[in-house]
Parts: C-alpha cells; structure tokens; sequence
C-alpha cells in the first residue's frame, strides 16, 4: 500500500483533482458553498465562507480571467492611472484560501436540484448559492442604445476595454471638443460615479485641452453629494462642467451612434465624446434564473441577503434590492461577510447575527480633493436602513487640508478593499 | 481500497491548506470594517491600521478610547466619527477585542 508507483501517484491526484473540480467533497459532510461572480460581492463572499468556515468546499466560478474594478476606473479614463491599477486575479483565493477557481461562464441554476452549470458543460451541486454578478444594461430601453452603439458611444459601467476606449476618445479629441456624459435615473451601480468621472475627465482638460468641457444630461434632478460635487466644481472647475437636470431637459431620450447625436425631448446635440450610462438590471444569469422581481433588481431578505424567491440563493452587490445601501464596491462586500456569516450559521444549526453592514463611497474630483459618503445599516422595521445619526456626507466648505486628506484615504480604501476581497 | 485512497488525499489536501483551524470565530459586524482597514486591521495603504504585530501597535486600550472618542466627537476626524456613531461603546470594545486576538 505504501509502495505509490508514479502510475498510482499520478491517478491518485487526477482523481483527487477532478473532484474538486467537481464540487464534490472526499470529505463526508464538507458544506458545499458556490459562488458566481468573481468582482467584490463574490470574490469577498467566497474568501469569507472559507474563514468562516475552514472546512468548507467553496468554488468560485468567474467569466474573466482577471476582473478591472470599477472604482478608481475613472482616474484612468481622467489620464492619472493606467489599467494595470485595476486588474484583480484569482491566485490568493485559490492558492492561499483553497478555493476552486473556475474560469467560466454560468449559464444556467436549477434552484431544485441545486445545481449551477456553467457553458464547458460542468454541473457543480450547491448546499448554498452565492449569486454576484453584478449588473447588466438594459440595451434598447434608451432608443438607440444597443450593444453595437456602446462600441462607438463608450458606456465605460463595467471596466476593461470600454474604459480603455473612452480614454482613447478622450485623448483623440481636439482642443474645444465637448464631452457629453449622458446620466441614468436611480437605481443604478455608484450614485456619485458620474459625478466623478465628469470631475476627472474636467481635470484632464483644463490642464491638457483647456477650450473643451463637460455637459452632463442627466435623468434625474437631484445626485449623490450633489453639493459637495457643486462646491468642488465652483472652486475648480467652473467653466468646465455643465450639470444639465431633467427639470432643464437634461434627460437624454434618443441616441444615434452613427450620427454621433444625443437627443432630449427638445434639442439635439452632437458631441466630440459622447459617454452614455444605459439603464441597468441584475445581471443577466439573475434574470434567466427568476431571481428578479419586475423592477429588474432581486428582492432579498434583508438579514441575511437570501432570495425571497429562491431558497438557498443568496443574491449580492449590484444585482440585489438592499433598502438605503447603495449599488457600491464597498456594499457588494460588506453584504458579502453578512452572507458568509448567516450561510455559516445555518450550516451549523444556529442562528445567523443580526445582520450589520456598512458602506462608503469616496469619490475624488481632483487628485488632491476627495469627498466621502457613509452609512452603517442594520435591518430596521424589516428594512435595511442607515442607523440614526450615523454616516452622511463629508462637511461642506472644509479647507483644502480636509479635501486632501479624504483623497488620500480614498487610495488607502482601494488598497484596502482589493486586498479584503481578493487578496 | 481505490475509493479510500482518494478519498483521504482530498480532505487532506484541504486540511493542509494555509486556512485557519476549524470553528473560526465569526465577527460580521467587525468584518465590515476591514474594508477601508484590511482584513484583520493590516491596512496596506494611507489608511490606518491595528497590526498586532508592530513595535508600535496600539493596545486595546487605547484603540477603545479612540474609537470612544469618535464616537462622542472628542477626537477630530475626517471619515471615523461618522461611522463610529453607528455602534454602541460596548460594540466598539467588542470589535477591538476581536481584532486584537
Ligand atoms: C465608474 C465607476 C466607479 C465606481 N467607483 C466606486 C467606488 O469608488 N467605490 C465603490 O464602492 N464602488 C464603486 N463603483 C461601484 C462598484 O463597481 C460596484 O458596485 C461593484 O462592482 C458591485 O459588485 P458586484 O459583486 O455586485 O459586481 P461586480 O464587481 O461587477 O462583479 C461581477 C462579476 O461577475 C462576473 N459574472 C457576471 N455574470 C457571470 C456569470 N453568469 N458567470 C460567471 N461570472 C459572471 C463578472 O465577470 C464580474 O467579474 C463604481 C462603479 C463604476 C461604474
Ligand atoms: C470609510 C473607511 C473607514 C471605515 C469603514 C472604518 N474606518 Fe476606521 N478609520 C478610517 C480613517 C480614515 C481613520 C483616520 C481618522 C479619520 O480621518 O477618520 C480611521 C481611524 C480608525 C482608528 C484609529 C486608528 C489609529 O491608530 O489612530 C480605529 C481604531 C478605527 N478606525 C477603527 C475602525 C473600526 C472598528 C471600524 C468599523 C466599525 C472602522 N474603523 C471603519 C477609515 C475607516
């Protein structure tokens, strides 16, 4: 018995090796945890299900073989950093948690048998499904706006190559040239994002391409730290930023690519560098799954993020309706730890903690100038609500010190929460 | 006896991964703070950290009396007061004891 031939060896660890792949466990009673979804609701769920609970079998199926963050996405396309900051990959979850990565798409869950199958064909059994992948557009719903006209009319909402070519537009675009960001009505992935990117694209032009500017034609006639971002643009950038509200026809109603026009209900407009933000739904694998209610989003229970439509489906991040928390990076991870937590406690037998999150949201509008925005939430009436007197906006009119110290945490935060989710 | 041998490499192939013991102690509402943190508090960038380790780490003594002092608004910040007035004081002391194991 002890005398392995390499034959032996060799089979033994395929063996051992395809089990894993499998999602089976050699290990009697080694709870089966499966995420989909590899961005910061996913990654941190599947890293925190395993030190939550060592022995469990977690496998983590993601498209891409890395994943570019969103965050600090528009300081590339304002031309202060390159990609390369926001690539993620797999290594330490695999190798240092033991998780099982595979690099493929999940097409189909069956919420009965409990099975996720992915398109090479695999079929990987669950105890417990973690559903994470964000969102996806909704193409069509702004007339015009299909998949083929973001290839001209970048949206830039999920990273990699779209930030990668509004970038390039940006900096093909002459000296005068208008930008114009056409904004989406809530709810939609990072309430302030817009704001940032228009801030960021600003500060690229004043110093590189000082005739241009930015107009933003917004659906909405209110945004996120709307006053802060106001105060910001005063000070810096005040005759490069146009914040145009839906009371002032800002909302864009049609779009031709090929003619490179944006239209509202009266004017018509023809940028050098359209970006438009499509309406959004839970991603689509949410959707095929029956996850979703009617508004696109999934409904879930509030402590412990598990669907109300499907049991042993947790729905996170960007794809789920979580009450006041917002479609944010840091959300889609804190959620991620109250569902490592409760799927931990159930598989025990206990009672999952009452449910305790948090997010904040910086946003910088110069390299040196950052504003925040942060809630602690608990579940309130059945609701998950900011706990009273918690959280808010950073102080109006602070000193440059202030502004400066908030951009500086901001880099601090994306060092941080890469490293919590996939480091 | 083929069923056994591959059987047992699996569950050790897991037990010898770098993951801690079993019954892991579960701290959600501590876990959200490693978010600007970095798990278990060893922040890798501007923000501060609680590094156990470090020749110059606070105690929990002292980590208790900022946050505290967050809390009440004694002590000036420019993101930690908001967020330390969501918890109580005997919260607080509870997620320092836990990162500070
Ligand atoms: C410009 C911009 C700036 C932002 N800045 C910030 C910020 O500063 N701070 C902040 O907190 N948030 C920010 N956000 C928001 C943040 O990016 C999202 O809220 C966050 O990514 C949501 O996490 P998630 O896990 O829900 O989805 P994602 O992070 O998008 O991850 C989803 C993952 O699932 C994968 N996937 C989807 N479907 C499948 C499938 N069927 N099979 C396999 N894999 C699949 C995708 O490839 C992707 O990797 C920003 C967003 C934008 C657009
Ligand atoms: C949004 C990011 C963020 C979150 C979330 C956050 N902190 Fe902080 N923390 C900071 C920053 C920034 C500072 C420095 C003071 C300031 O400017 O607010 C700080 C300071 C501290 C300090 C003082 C450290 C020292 O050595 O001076 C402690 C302790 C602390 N935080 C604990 C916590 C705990 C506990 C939580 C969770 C309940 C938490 N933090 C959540 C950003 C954050």
């Amino acid at each position: 018995m002890m005398k392995l031939s390499r034959r032996t060896f060799s089979g033994l660890v395929g063996a051992a090796g395809a089990l894993s792949a499998f999602g089976l466990s050699g290990c009697a009673n080694a709870p089966k945890v499966v995420v989909i979804g590899g961005g910061f609701g996913g990654a941190t769920a599947a890293k925190y299900v395993r030190r939550y609970m060592p022995d469990a079998n977690v496998v983590l199926i993601e498209a891409g073989k890395t994943h570019f963050t969103c965050p600090f996405s528009n300081t590339v396309i304002g031309g202060m950093n390159q990609m390369a900051l926001l690539e993620r990959n797999y290594d330490v979850l695999a190798n240092k948690y033991g998780i099982t990565v595979v690099n493929d798409l999940a097409v189909a869950i069956d919420p009965v048998t409990k099975t996720v199958k992915v398109k090479g064909g695999t079929v990987f059994g669950y105890d417990k499904l973690v559903v994470s992948p964000g969102v996806d557009f909704k193409w069509g719903a702004l007339e015009g706006y299909d998949e083929a006209a973001s290839a001209i009319m970048p949206h830039a909402w999920k990273a990699g190559p779209q930030t990668v070519l509004l970038r390039k537009q940006l900096e093909a675009m002459p000296n005068g040239g208008v930008v114009m960001i056409s904004a989406p009505a809530n709810p939609f992935r990072c309430p302030p994002g817009p704001y940032e990117r228009a801030s960021l694209i600003a500060h690229y032009l004043k110093n590189n391409k000082p005739k241009s500017k930015v107009i933003i034609l917004d659906s909405k006639d209110a945004f996120a730290k709307d006053k802060l971002f106001k105060e910001g643009w005063e000070k810096m950038y005040d005759n490069y930023i146009e914040w145009v509200p839906a009371a002032k026809n800002g909302k864009v109603t049609k779009v031709d690519a090929k003619a490179g026009t944006l239209e509202t209900d009266f004017e018509k407009f023809k940028p050098a560098v359209a970006n438009v933000i499509p309406p959004q739904t839970a991603g689509a694998i949410a959707l095929a799954t029956g996850l979703a209610d009617k508004s696109g989003f999934c409904p879930v229970n509030p402590n412990t993020f598990e669907s109300t439509l499907h049991k042993d489906i947790f729905v996170i991040g960007d794809a789920c309706m979580a009450g006041e928390m917002p479609k944010s990076g840091y959300s889609a991870s804190s959620q991620a730890k109250v569902v490592a937590g409760a799927i931990a406690a159930m598989m025990m037998g206990d009672k999952p903690a009452a449910m305790s999150a948090i997010n904040t949201c910086y946003s910088l509008l110069a390299p040196d100038y950052g504003i925040s925005v942060s809630g602690v939430y608990s579940v309130q009436d059945g609701k998950i609500a900011n706990i009273k007197g918690a959280g808010g906006v950073s102080p109006s009119g602070a000193a440059y010190q202030f502004r400066k110290k908030e951009a500086d945490f901001a880099g601090g935060w994306y060092a941080s929460i890469c490293q919590d989710s996939w480091g | 006896m083929k069923r056994y041998l591959v059987a047992v490499p699996v569950c050790l192939g897991l037990a010898f991964l770098a993951v801690p013991a079993k019954a892991a102690p579960i701290n959600v509402m501590a876990d959200a703070c490693s978010g600007c943190h970095g798990t278990d508090g060893q922040s890798l960038g501007a923000m501060p950290g609680f590094n156990t380790g470090a020749p110059d780490a606070k105690s929990n003594a002292e980590l208790k009396k900022l946050l505290r002092d967050y809390r009440s608004g004694a002590r000036e910040a420019t993101v930690m007061d908001r967020i330390a007035k969501g918890y109580s004081e005997a919260q607080l002391d509870a997620i320092v004891d836990y990162y500070k194991k």
